[in-house]
């Protein structure tokens, strides 16, 4: 069994507005295994993001705050750092790749001036040993032109710049890679090229990989476990198959109906009814009632916790709680003649 | 089976951009976006059209509609032919073609409401009373599923996939034949994609539209049109009717293509083909056939001569020399 290497705990992560207050993250437990490669899945404002850069320590506060919970990475607690300490642990032991790689990249230096500053921030060498480092990650990721270090990032395509960026968030070889819609911005060969090199270097150097994204194709070509999220909460959890074959959720249900699938025709899409609450006036009982076609009326006045189903399958919804009801007395009921 | 009837015809259209160098801005060469592209659509049709960024297929969109003035070729829509059109004519001829944008975010003006965002080719159009049109706006936005006070709005109080519904909506508004959709689902979430995509399924069955769809997601092609025609570099490699397209693509590109889209099912076996390196510059493009420089298969004569772009039975066009093989 791998050990843990990130682990939220009921994390709250609140923006204060001056129209009030945004549960952007609320009450998340997220673990991430060593080695291991967690999709985290759900539409634009669901929470993915800020929960992301909150393991980053990248959320200004103010606006934002945390208003509980905790973040653990390898057992210490990143909420808690001060921003020296910080430093320490972004880039050596958890790093971050972005969707547009080039608004992470500055137009106006090399990429090898970049990768050298990057690189001597956290390890005592001088210029041109880092700049030898510079040149065999870049190798790693399979960028292996010469003078690749004395060019401008507006010199190479999206899918080279995204792997420089692979190639500066690996330099350190942290434990935990977070990857935020890594190929939305790609083209769908280039994409393949991406993923392809991201599971091979987690095969090699063991990192974790934290995937963020809204493609589920992505997660289901990638991950080891998902995790979906929405509202801020999470609401279903399990690993990459049992979600394709078996969720839960309505939420998730719905979501895996209504994407247009490649190898066959659907006749008509299914699609969710209604839109995603506004994050100031959350719906009371659980967040997806106003769209669940299954809404019953507890629904409506109790918010349902994260019940747990087999094999760590978990799921927000007040119809599993029914089942493993119903399961339970089944079992009872059967255990009862024979005894 | 009655033969279709066709709407749309391009023939051997081009749209080449000029490359400016030098103090003068003289010029030095040209950005070939669209480089010899024929097809045809037919009446009441989809005919999707997919390909990777900078392969053209925007361009095509819209040097058929004139958006861009096509560099050469020809375009016939019913009977007339589009690029023979004066201003005035091709204004006029705006009435049966329309487009839907992709950003619905960029392309709703900010400072009008959503009435007015919609009456607007009504009334560059001459049509209707002034009452008769404001009538025609609440009919429009409850066809697309929203309600008649929404006129009221601003573009930004609606939600990214309401957005998209007014730019529908302001294309219907004139009756157009054919609607020009550039990938009107790309910016949305999925479970507002699924609601839209079955929004212009059901106009085009209420009003007989015809539509061009372009967009790069092939699943969502595949799911939309009845024929897909796949762009590399400002070609078109091949054209298919959607199933035989999906299920027997003869192009190497199609294949990759195809094989290189993430599916979300994690027990699909599925064999992948990575190309190797990215697409080539359109002001450069190769010589011979434009896919020769990533071709897994790529013979000698791939690099020489340019492949025609011919019917392979059935209405199966593929432009590549391993059909003559």
């Amino acid at each position: 069994m791998a050990e843990t290497l990130l682990e939220l705990s009921r994390f709250k992560m609140h923006f204060h507005t001056d129209k009030g207050v945004v549960k952007a993250v609320d009450g998340v437990d997220i673990t991430v295994d060593e080695g291991e490669i967690v999709g985290l899945v759900g539409e634009s404002g669901c929470g993915k993001s800020v929960t992301s850069l909150s393991v980053m320590g990248l959320v200004p506060q103010p606006p934002g705050k945390v208003e509980g919970g905790s973040i653990k990475l390898s057992g210490r607690d990143l909420t808690r750092l001060k921003r020296k300490e910080w430093q320490r642990v972004r880039g050596n032991e958890v790093a971050m790749i972005f969707q547009e790689p080039m608004t992470s990249l500055n137009p106006v230096f090399t990429l090898g001036n970049q990768m050298v500053e990057a690189i001597r921030q956290h390890k005592e060498i001088n210029k041109k040993e880092a700049r030898q480092l510079a040149r065999e990650t870049l190798q790693e990721v399979g960028i292996s032109r010469d003078g690749i270090l004395d060019e401008y990032p507006h010199q190479l395509s999206g899918g080279m710049r995204q792997r420089v960026m692979i190639a500066m968030a690996m330099v350190c070889r942290p434990k935990l890679l977070i990857a935020d819609e890594p190929t939305t911005a790609l083209d769908v060969t280039i994409q393949a090229q991406i993923l392809d090199l991201m599971r091979r270097l987690n095969r090699e150097t063991n990192t974790a990989i934290l995937m963020i994204t809204h493609d589920l194709g992505v997660v289901a070509e990638m991950c080891d476990r998902i995790i979906v999220m929405y509202a801020g909460q999470v609401v279903e959890e399990t690993d990459a198959r049992r979600l394709f074959r078996n969720p839960q959720h309505p939420y998730t249900i719905g979501l895996l109906k209504s994407i247009p699938q490649l190898d066959r025709r659907l006749e008509r899409l299914y699609s969710i009814p209604g839109n995603v609450p506004n994050p100031r006036q959350m719906p009371s009982g659980c967040r997806f009632v106003p769209r669940c076609e299954h809404a019953l009326d507890i629904c409506r006045e109790k918010e349902p916790p994260l019940f747990s189903l087999e094999d760590g399958h978990t799921s927000r919804c007040w119809l599993n709680a029914e089942e493993k009801e119903e399961a339970d007395r089944d079992t009872t009921g059967n255990t009862a003649p024979s005894s | 089976m009655t033969q279709p009837e066709t709407l749309l015809q391009v023939r051997n259209l081009k749209k080449y951009f000029p490359i400016r160098g030098g103090i003068f801005g003289k010029k030095v060469g040209d950005i070939k976006a669209v480089d010899n592209v024929s097809f045809t659509v037919n009446k009441g049709e989809t005919l999707g059209i997919v390909g990777e960024s900078g392969c053209g297929k925007s361009t095509t969109g819209r040097s058929i509609l004139r958006l861009e003035e096509p560099t050469a070729g020809e375009v016939e829509f019913e009977d007339s032919l589009l690029n023979e059109l004066n201003g005035e004519e091709m204004r006029r001829m705006r009435r049966k073609l329309q487009m839907v944008f992709q950003d619905p975010f960029a392309s709703l003006n900010p400072r009008k409401t959503a009435g007015a965002i919609i009456e607007e080719p009504l009334t560059v159009h001459g049509i209707g009373e002034a009452r008769e049109r404001k009538e025609k706006v609440k009919e429009l936005l409850q066809v697309v599923g929203l309600d008649a006070y929404h006129a009221e709005r601003y573009p930004h109080q609606f939600s990214g996939g309401q957005r998209q519904r007014i730019g529908i909506a302001r294309a219907l508004a004139v009756r157009p034949k054919l609607v020009v959709a550039d990938e009107p689902v790309s910016a949305l979430d999925v479970s507002v994609q699924s609601q839209v995509l079955n929004l212009l399924e059901d106009l085009q069955e209420k009003f007989g539209l015809t539509y061009l769809f372009i967009a790069h997601d092939l699943s969502v092609v595949r799911h939309i049109s009845d024929r897909v025609g796949v762009m590399y570099l400002g070609r078109m490699v091949e054209l298919a009717e959607r199933d035989t397209l999906y299920d027997n693509p003869l192009h190497p590109y199609t294949q990759a293509l195809l094989s290189a889209v993430p599916v979300p099912n994690p027990d699909a076996e599925r064999e992948r083909i990575i190309l190797t390196g990215d697409v080539p510059s359109p002001s450069d493009p190769p010589a011979g056939c434009a896919f020769h420089t990533r071709c897994p298969y790529v013979m000698d004569i791939c690099r020489e001569k340019r492949p025609e772009f011919q019917d392979q039975g059935d209405g199966h066009f593929v432009a590549c020399h391993l059909m003559d093989e």
